[in-house]
């Protein structure tokens, strides 16, 4: 029997700042608390982010931390890579380029 | 919003070029905000140093939401005005919020741990900016950022 690797993606659009900050958290508890482990937060639709929803992906790292699972990055833009870059967040997650690199891991 | 572009006969905008946009205290107008910085996104602007300074104008803008104007009513009025120069880019945000001293809080903050959640948005700013600055001119504070494209 082959064991199948599962995980749960979110995919925010638009514009990642405080204002949706809350709900971002919020999708992440509730995977968290139905037992998932591993979560992909795909971020190709986000078209700018700054730093209330920078601090809403890190929450949300420590959230799936503490139960013990993971939680990746994939399909950053220009500008999200400049705002990781600049507060060193490219040391801290775990970015993938798209999903299906992402999928190779699991 | 005021958007003045006049080309000269080569084409690119004539220089020093200037727009401003005033807003009110809202965050959810950073949008906006971002919208009416895609007119900077051109010569003489490298995309790489208007992309940073669209970051910095977003937090310089949502740090005077939060902070300068905590204790202001909604239609307490936030300027930006931007201006273009040959050289460098100027982002100005006016606020009418109390006087804050920011060259004692940029000394005396701790640096910031990798996985902290709050208190970045001014030391992102500073990481950018060539030259910064916050002042009380008049009944207003300015916060100034300057960008070199070099």
């Amino acid at each position: 029997m082959v064991m199948q690797a599962s995980f749960e993606s979110i995919q925010p659009n638009g514009v990642l700042d405080g204002t949706q900050a809350i709900q971002f958290r919020n999708n992440v508890s509730d995977l968290v608390n139905k037992g998932t482990k591993v979560i992909l937060v795909n971020l190709k639709d986000v078209t700018f982010m700054d730093s209330s929803g920078l601090a809403a992906i890190v929450i949300a790292l420590k959230t799936v931390r503490s139960v013990g699972g993971r939680l990746c990055i994939c399909s950053i833009n220009d500008q999200v890579r400049l705002l990781f870059e600049l507060t060193s967040m490219t040391r801290v997650f775990e970015i993938f380029p798209d999903q299906d690199e992402f999928v190779k891991t699991l | 919003m005021q958007t003045n572009l006049s080309v000269s006969t080569n084409g690119s905008p004539e220089l020093p070029y200037r727009a401003h946009l005033q807003l009110n205290t809202d965050l959810n107008l950073l949008a906006q905000v971002l919208a009416w910085f895609e007119q900077f996104n051109q010569p003489p602007v490298p995309y790489s140093v208007w992309l940073e300074c669209q970051l910095a104008l977003a937090e310089g803008f949502t740090n005077a939401v939060r902070h300068a104007h905590e204790d202001q009513p909604t239609d307490a009025p936030i300027e930006i005005e931007v201006t273009v120069q040959r050289q460098a880019i100027e982002i100005r945000i006016w606020d009418v919020g109390a006087e804050f001293d920011l060259e004692q809080r940029l000394s005396n903050t701790p640096p910031i741990e990798d996985e902290a959640v709050h208190g970045r948005g001014l030391d992102i700013i500073k990481k950018i900016a060539t030259t910064l600055s916050y002042s009380h001119i008049g009944q207003r504070n300015c916060l100034l950022i300057i960008k070199n494209y070099e």
